[in-house]
């Protein structure tokens, strides 16, 4: 018994690329039990339950941007309304040529929802807004999108949408090429449906495994770490955004033809509440969830309410909502799955937790021979002028004029609140500086992106641990080779490198959440290295590491230094003595006083900015 | 264009800034001082208007009806945060569904109790003659009211012993709680609050405003717009952005319809997020 519930496991884990990924097997067993009941269901049912569907489709749009990309947007019914608009006009006029209807419906649809999804999110996202500010923004698109319809008229073609009267003559389902071929009986309707939507649930399965996919996870997990591995994460975000808006056009197009008239409501506010509640009902993140909730939901109001449109729908969806945000977190499809994991992986998780946490060891000589080989630039230099930022009335970094260079190492140390890493953050674009300066290798770089800075050739380290709690260790320093080049291959061989490097080939499978803080420390360095990158900037990298990784690592960083240029902001004092630094003390934000780590000690002015007293002098 | 056409256009735009301010005070109080977005904020307006209707009906003067309905409002409001809002906390996006599911619940109670028609209010509406142009007396009224609501805010919020530890509270919620600011208890009061304001919003506007259903939509666009566009700074960007833009987006409605007035104030908004990303107060120095 034993045995066998084993090798179902391992099984499994052969499957898990991804953390979720029987759901795909599952997912494909139930779309094909559901595409066999058309045969035998009673031909109502199989009308009203094709609506069910398309209603899926338009939660897995949400599910797509919300559950995958982390933006809870409450526009998904706009895009899918105008596909279900656009679709249709194109539609009434074309459809009489062909006698097919979807394949005029469909297209337009698609392009129509992902056209306007991809204004929406290039403003979201290209303008960097907050996420409140972009779920209220995709909220107050919806109400204006349905104040316009409410009032809106035209005609094209021989399609009239007439605003409050909507706009009738939507062809049905026609398969047939074929001018006097005829709709399909409902349960072909339902068929058919069912099968577009498996397809798009497939395309949407393999791109959420594919490198796109791991890199929405990434900047679901944390955008700031995302950007830092070089990702351009609003081109990302807003691609993510027009996938959503095209599987909505498409399912409004269905909606469309499926119902033979569309009027505003498809933009009300009631239709948009219950595409959340598909989602949240079936199972956030999940894919097959909101066909899940869909079902559930449009079958519960059909056996219990009296059909779609149950007379007080509005007042039960709405404490729906509220009863499901409060008590029903994971959703049916969530549910199972915590199930099935308690079921074929409990142990192995609990094994996990309760490892000792092993030293690391780092294997500096490969990591000399990758630096070798690796095609970075040999001889490029980080450069500031005047640099100077400013908080309120603070003047957090005041005209620092710095130049790293490659060989020996620089560090930057100060008491707290000296600076430092507020100077070290208008180096990476986190902060633009209010005057100055900052130069790569005598480019001016004082106004771009992060990630472009990355590009370039930086490589940043921030204070804390940053990497994806959700991801592998594996998966971890995949999306860092991964994110410099966009390149598959170089991807694979860079993280499969680095595991030996840093000798965490053992535990490479676990998710980054579960590792100790030091290992955590070092998979971040890894994701660093990860890049190649020729200016290395490193923010208390030894935080929260034992004396004999401290050690490892200012032999990696004078490693480093050899070839690439390397900045290390600490006060740890025994960490920074070993790096044998040119060292420039920050204090008040401006540059105190530069020179090597024993000249300084002998500095009595520094011991008095940087300890307050004399008597501490023997820690320093 | 006349002069006087322009005096006209200048006060009924003022006075459509006071009436958005007046709509939206109690929005931006709860989400600068909870960071909570209620989107059930325009059914709390309504409510407000209800309770207004049912006073007057039952022969309460319409000043204390203003009075009672902000009152019952704030109850409600601190109800619901006792028992819905408190069980999300920290789940930002989860707040923002239940008060969702909540606007929609409350939207169709009114339905079905009060009808989607009903009397209104029956005060005299006087105006004054402005060159060719007249402008009702009661619109330019809400302009002070408008100005009196934000000045009593500041007070409440800058010199009273709640208004101080509300503030602490957000900005840092450990220390406050280290020195004995008991968060949970001032969240209640702040959503009251801000329900209330919300109340006396539909109570105030009622003259002007009959009391339907679906009243709270004609605000909660602006009003969201305003509160996102406004930034960290709630108060006091809202009271900036909410009144630029009410000025606009009236003076556009004034020469089209209202659904362009709308539009103007989505696009201007948009444009002021994408060129401050976190609000038009995101580099202040003011912290109220």
């Amino acid at each position: 018994m034993g045995n066998s519930s084993g090798s179902i496991s391992s099984l499994l884990r052969n499957f898990r690329l991804r953390s979720s990924d029987p759901s795909i097997f599952i997912a494909l067993l139930f779309a094909i039990s559901l595409a066999l009941s058309s045969f035998w269901i009673d031909p109502y049912l199989a009308y009203v339950g094709t609506s069910w569907i398309i209603f899926g489709l338009l939660g897995l749009s949400l599910d797509l941007v919300w559950g995958r990309g982390g933006l809870l947007s409450l526009g998904q019914t706009s895009f899918y309304g105008i596909g279900g608009y656009v679709g249709s006009i194109a539609a009434i006029n074309f459809a009489p040529l062909t006698g097919n209807s979807l394949i005029w419906a469909l297209p337009f649809g698609a392009i129509s929802g992902a056209i306007l999804a991809t204004l929406v999110g290039w403003f979201i996202f290209y303008g960097r807004m907050g996420s409140l500010q972009s779920t209220i923004l995709t909220y107050t698109f919806t109400l204006i999108v349905w104040t316009i319809t409410l009032s809106f008229t035209t005609e094209i073609g021989e399609a009239v949408v007439g605003g409050d009267n909507g706009m009738s003559n939507i062809p049905g389902f026609v398969l047939g090429f074929d001018q006097n071929a005829s709709s399909l009986s409902p349960n072909m309707m339902f068929l058919t449906v069912i099968v577009i939507s498996a397809i798009i649930y497939l395309i949407v399965a393999f791109i959420v495994r594919s490198p796109f996919g791991m890199v929405i996870d990434s900047i679901r997990l944390d955008a700031v770490k995302a950007e830092l591995l070089g990702l351009d994460i609003r081109l990302f975000q807003t691609l993510m955004f027009m996938l959503a808006g095209a599987i909505a056009g498409i399912a409004g197009g269905l909606f469309g033809a499926w119902a033979n008239y569309l009027n505003p409501s498809i933009f009300s506010v009631q239709e948009a509440l219950l595409v959340p509640i598909y989602v949240l009902v079936g199972g956030l993140g999940t894919l097959i969830g909101p066909f899940v909730g869909a079902l559930t939901v449009g079958g519960l109001s059909f056996w219990l309410g009296g059909g779609v449109i149950g007379g007080q729908t509005t007042l039960v969806m709405g404490a729906c909502l509220i009863v499901l945000v409060i008590f029903l977190r994971k959703g049916i499809v969530g549910g199972i799955q915590t199930v099935f994991a308690r079921i074929f992986d409990g142990s192995e998780v609990r094994d996990q937790r309760s490892q000792q946490t092993s030293q690391v060891r780092v294997n500096l000589d490969l990591l000399e021979k990758l630096q070798a080989s690796a095609k970075i630039q040999r001889d490029a230099t980080l450069k500031t002028v005047d640099t100077s930022k400013r908080f309120g009335g603070v003047l957090a970094v005041d005209s620092v004029s710095q130049v790293f260079e490659p060989g020996k190492v620089r560090c930057i140390i100060g008491p707290n609140g000296a600076g430092k890493s507020s100077y070290l953050k208008t180096c990476t674009g986190a902060y633009a500086p209010d005057s100055g300066m900052v130069l790569y290798s005598g480019q001016d770089i004082t106004k771009i992106n992060p990630f472009e800075r990355v590009k370039l050739g930086l490589g940043i380290k921030m204070q804390t641990a940053q990497v994806f709690d959700e991801l592998s260790v594996k998966q971890n320093l995949w999306i860092a080779g991964y994110g410099n080049g966009l390149n598959k291959e170089r991807a694979d061989q860079v993280s499969d490198e680095m595991l030996d490097v840093l000798n965490m080939r053992e535990i490479s499978t676990r998710l980054a959440s579960t590792l100790s803080h030091g290992e955590q420390q070092w998979l971040d360095i890894g994701m660093v290295l990860c890049l190649a990158p020729s200016v290395i900037l490193l923010d208390e990298p030894a935080a929260g590491m034992s004396k004999e990784e401290k050690r490892q690592l200012s032999e990696l960083v004078r490693l480093m230094a050899k070839t690439a240029t390397v900045v290390v902001v600490d006060h740890d004092m025994d960490f920074v003595r070993t790096l044998d630094a040119e060292v420039t003390v920050l204090h008040q934000g401006a540059v105190f006083a530069q020179a090597e780590i024993d000249e300084l000690r002998k500095d009595e002015r520094i011991l008095d900015i940087y300890l307050g007293r004399r008597e501490s002098v023997t820690n320093f | 264009m006349e002069l006087d056409f322009l005096a006209t256009l200048l006060l009924s735009s003022l006075s459509s800034a006071a009436i958005l301010l007046i709509a939206t005070v109690g929005l931006a109080v709860m989400f600068g001082l909870m960071g909570v977005i209620n989107l059930a904020h325009g059914e709390f307006i309504m409510f407000g208007a209800y309770a207004t209707l049912f006073a007057t009906q039952i022969g309460v003067p319409y000043p204390l009806a203003i009075v009672f309905a902000t009152i019952v409002t704030a109850i409600f409001g601190g109800i619901v945060e006792l028992l819905i809002i408190r069980r999300l906390y920290g789940r930002i996006f989860d707040t923002l569904l239940a008060t969702w599911g909540l606007s929609l619940v409350l939207y169709q109670s009114a339905v079905l109790i009060f009808g989607t028609v009903t009397p209104g209010i029956g005060l005299p509406i006087s105006n004054v003659q402005i060159g060719d142009y007249s402008i009702s007396v009661y619109l330019l009224f809400l302009i002070l009211v408008a100005a009196v609501l934000i000045g009593s805010l500041y007070w409440l919020l800058t010199k009273t012993s709640y208004g101080i530890t509300a503030r602490a509270a957000i900005q840092d919620r450990e220390t406050a709680s280290a020195v004995g600011v008991e968060s949970a208890r001032i969240n209640t009061m702040t959503f009251a609050l801000g329900s209330g304001l919300a109340g006396f919003a539909g109570a105030i506007l009622l003259p002007a405003i009959p009391a339907t259903p679906n009243m709270g939509f004609a605000f909660v666009i602006k009003a969201f717009l305003a509160v996102v566009a406004a930034g960290p700074v709630t108060l006091t960007g809202t009271v900036a952005v909410g009144s630029t833009l009410g000025m606009v987006g009236n003076i556009t409605a004034s020469f089209w319809t209202s659904v362009v007035g709308d539009i103007v104030f989505f696009l201007l908004t948009i444009t002021i997020l994408r060129i401050f990303p976190l609000g038009i107060s995101g580099r202040w120095r003011l912290k109220l």
